[in-house]
């Protein structure tokens, strides 16, 4: 894989919680590179720094050594004004949580991140983009008025009105019940297929099957990867590396 | 959400009206005209009054507008923490630093402009109760109310937005760098709540209290007093600058009987610790203030008393009108008198003019009477008093109600004095008599080895009130009490009722982001009353660590006294207002007990599972 082929290249990342005895190694020099208009899946048992590795590769975690490249751009470099940039036109985040502002519409919310950068989406973008996650006739719903997978279905269209490179997903699914995750993850499937570049985390073997490649973490380092398993294959895995 | 917009809305508004009542009132004070028909002397004893009244009305608008800054500042950045996750969400979809400022700014040009949108009328209803309030102390004159100006408007709008603007300033910087990750840890932001500001202003203001403590007994009495009664200010910002590292310690002595609700209200506190030192804030505030500048005014009080006690040498004091020394000299068995009458005057030092009250004395007696050295003091001459603030030496240009003396040497001076007292002494012969005709006089007699104190009392009676000097010396301390206490009501009621309901405000506040804390610990197997009853147990014992550290900020004024009276008396002398401490605790306790008991009574209201469904 060259260069121009990877969405995000993690060059050699570290990063360490605490200091002394206390210190926790959560990402341990980890060297990985994310496919151009892939899906690939991050799993690994509950802290083997899976949300680190994320949040280090979509820059809102400094690493304490490496480098990481969005395409091109060295984010460990970047200034805040940069990263907040990066934010508004190439990254998208989707969250267990979905982390919708309460007070706003679902199209309100759809509409924010344009609004930040300076724009005014038209109601047309706004809708089909509503409309791409099924969620036309819910524009004038707030959050506590849809459902957990209708919110995160919201979340979605938000990372993805910006059109961003990469849409980086923590556990999109990890609050969901299987059918409105079921939905969720078709949702996935489809933008992945369309050549949306997206990192998704998940301990859900399911949900990762439906990824192009899986990538295992155990003690903050890369121990596996694989292309192509069913769920059933995953699991087992999985289930070697606890 | 809307309890943070209606809690900063509501200190502004308040801050607003309590500035802009105390300007008027002070504007309306300055500009008082004395009433058509008065005698010169007349005239003079009233503009004497009005420029009593417009310095304490001044101490009143540099309190309320010290009150209004500080806990509109510190309610702005309490809602700001309250929105940590908020900002970061916003950062994580893409806001940019400076957006957040922005936003935060434009809120809070919003908020002043609406606080003094409200705030003006309101300060008309605080107004007509601080002008009520200084009529009832006897302060002002009985028809005086403030007077309502055009130009108030500009004013309190302009107040209302700087005050918030720069409220705002310190938390928009902070809001300004919230990480976008914070947005994703679930359980809210564990901020540094001792940040680099607070350090910084917590050590200025403390160095800048214990500065005044260390001046004050060079001071003299006048200004060693108030050096003293300002330690609480910069000594109250420094103790709630500091309060996150001291508050949740505090926590730790709860009896660790308590169990599991005594354990769930320790864990509070220490997470909480922003939270806590929210709502301690504005009763530090509250309790080193008026405790501090009541304590430190009590020892003043009480000092200059022993002084006069100590300092007074005669049997019986005579209060008539008049020249009446050579009348009480006459009666038999009086051994000396020391006849003192009291004339207003007007006194040009350099350029600046001003009134002083003078005393006509007899030298000689007055030394005996006050054990103080007077000698010289005759002809064409003054000296300096116990009041002070007249030069001790030099010259300086004397007019009496309406005769000019033109300028007179100062030749002598006793010593300043806490009680205060005559700003100059006159020999006798400088003041014709006809302006001492209907002069206050004062005698202090000694009587004669063997005289008759009843026969002589008797013979006195004839040209005044006599009383013992011990009795006098009573009556003047509890006057002097009695005026003190009053000074302490006008000046501090209003501002600590406003620092209450900052308190108040804290909490409700506070108790608006609980909802899911309180959902949690009930789906956590806790009864809703358990859940009160630790609520009810974290907010007393903030409130008992805001009463202890505002008792240190009052702590620090005592010392200043302390170290001032002893300067100056060579006493110490520290008196504490136990009755004032004990109810101050009580309404303090009261009140966060009641509105915590409220607050969290209707957010655990809704059933709990619907609040921790709702993951917005
Ligand atoms: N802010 C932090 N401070 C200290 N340690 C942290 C912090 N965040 C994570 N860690 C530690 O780093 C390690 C990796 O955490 P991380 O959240 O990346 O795990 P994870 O793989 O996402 O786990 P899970 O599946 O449970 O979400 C863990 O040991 C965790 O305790
Ligand atoms: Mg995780």
């Amino acid at each position: 894989m060259t260069r121009a082929d990877a969405a995000v290249t993690l060059s050699a990342i570290s990063r360490v919680y605490g200091r002394g005895n206390a210190a926790v190694r959560a990402v341990d020099n980890v060297t990985l590179e994310f496919a151009r208009g892939a899906w690939t899946a991050v799993m690994g048992p509950s802290g083997s720094g899976k949300s680190t590795l994320l949040h280090c590769a979509a820059g809102l975690e400094r690493v304490d050594s490496g480098r990481v490249l969005l395409g091109d751009t060295d984010l460990t470099a970047a200034r805040d004004r940069e990263l907040t940039a990066l934010r508004r036109t190439r990254i998208g985040f989707v969250f267990q949580s979905f982390n919708l502002i309460g007070s706003m519409t679902a199209a309100q919310n759809v509409a924010l991140p344009l609004r930040l950068a300076g724009h005014r989406p038209s109601a047309g973008l706004v809708r089909d983009t509503l409309a791409a996650v099924g969620l036309a006739d819910r524009a004038k719903h707030r959050p506590r008025e849809l459902s957990g997978g209708q919110q995160q279905r919201v979340a979605i269209a938000r990372a993805m009105i910006t059109k961003p490179d990469v849409l980086f997903a923590d556990e999109p699914t990890g609050a969901l019940d299987s059918s409105a995750a079921a939905v969720v993850l078709d949702l996935l499937r489809t933008m992945a297929s369309g050549g949306q570049s997206i990192v998704m985390v998940s301990h859900d073997p399911v949900a990762a099957s439906r990824a192009d490649a899986v990538v295992f973490l155990r003690d903050g380092r890369v121990v596996d990867r694989v292309a192509g398993a069913d769920a059933l294959e995953i699991a087992g895995r999985l289930a070697s590396l606890a | 959400m809307i309890a943070l917009f209606a809690g900063s809305l509501l200190s502004v508004t308040l801050g607003v009206a309590l500035v802009q009542s105390s300007l008027l009132l002070l504007i309306t004070a300055a500009t008082l005209d004395p009433p058509a028909g008065l005698g010169a002397a007349e005239r003079m004893e009233f503009s004497d009054n009005v420029t009593a009244a417009v310095a304490m009305l001044g101490v009143i608008l540099g309190i309320a507008t010290f009150l209004a800054g500080f806990i509109i500042s510190s309610t702005f950045a309490f809602t700001v923490a309250q929105r940590r996750r908020d900002f970061a969400l916003l950062r994580l979809v893409g806001a940019g630093r400076g957006q957040v400022r922005m936003r935060l700014l434009r809120e809070a040009v919003v908020l002043g402009g609406l606080g003094a949108a409200i705030g003006v009328p309101a300060g008309l209803v605080v107004m007509a109760a601080q002008a009520a309030l200084m009529r009832r102390m006897g302060f002002v004159p009985a028809g005086f109310a403030g007077e309502w100006r055009p130009w108030i408007l500009a004013v309190s709008f302009g107040t209302g937005i700087a005050l918030s603007l720069a409220g705002a300033m310190v938390a928009a910087h902070r809001a300004a760098r919230v990480l976008p990750l914070e947005a994703l840890r679930e359980t809210g932001a564990a901020a540094r709540v001792m940040t680099a500001t607070r350090w910084i202003a917590g050590l200025i203001f403390l160095g800048g209290a214990l500065a005044l403590i260390i001046v004050a007994p060079v001071g003299g009495p006048g200004g060693g007093a108030a050096m003293a009664m300002n330690v609480p200010m910069p000594a109250a910002i420094a103790a709630a600058a500091l309060s996150p590292l001291i508050v949740p310690l505090l926590g730790r002595l709860l009896p660790t009987g308590s169990g599991v609700i005594g354990a769930l209200a320790r864990a509070n506190l220490w997470d909480a610790r922003r939270r806590s030192a929210s709502v301690a804030a504005p009763l530090i505030v509250l309790v080193g203030l008026v405790v501090g500048t009541a304590a430190a005014g009590a020892s003043f009080t009480d000092a200059g008393i022993g002084e006069l006690q100590r300092q007074t040498r005669a049997d019986l004091v005579v209060t008539a009108t008049g020249p009446v020394g050579p009348a009480i000299a006459a009666v038999p068995g009086v051994a000396s008198a020391s006849t003192e009458l009291s004339v207003p005057a007007t006194v040009d030092v350099g350029d600046e003019s001003f009134s002083v009250s003078a005393l006509v004395v007899d030298p000689a007696a007055y030394a005996r009477a006050h054990s103080v050295e007077l000698a010289g003091l005759r002809g064409h001459a003054v000296a300096a008093g116990p009041g002070g603030e007249v030069p001790a030496k030099g010259s300086v240009r004397l007019a009496l109600p309406d005769l000019d003396l033109g300028a007179v040497p100062v030749v002598a001076s006793v010593p300043a004095t806490i009680s205060g007292g005559a700003n100059l002494l006159l020999p006798p012969g400088l003041v014709p008599d006809r302006l001492l005709a209907a002069a206050p006089a004062q005698s202090f007699v000694t009587l004669a080895p063997g005289a008759s104190a009843g026969t002589v009392r008797a013979a006195l009676a004839r040209i005044g009130t006599v009383a013992t000097a011990g009795d006098w010396l009573r009556a003047d301390a509890t006057a002097r009490s009695e005026v003190n206490n009053k000074i302490m009501v006008s000046v501090m009621g209003i501002g600590a009722l406003y620092a209450l309901i900052g308190v108040v405000n804290s909490i409700v506040i506070g108790a608006a982001a609980r909802r899911r804390e309180f959902a949690a610990a009930r789906v956590g197997g806790l009864t809703r009353s358990q859940v009160l009853r630790a609520a009810l147990v974290e907010s007393s014992a903030v409130t008992v660590a805001g009463i202890l550290l505002g008792g240190l900020a009052a702590a620090g004024a005592l010392i200043a006294a302390a170290r001032t009276t002893s300067a100056v008396t060579g006493t110490t002398t520290v008196t504490m207002p136990w009755t004032l401490i004990g109810a101050v605790c009580a309404v303090a306790l009261l009140v966060t007990g009641t509105t915590s008991l409220i607050t969290s009574w209707s957010a655990t209201r809704p059933a709990p599972i619907l609040l921790l469904a709702a993951r917005e």
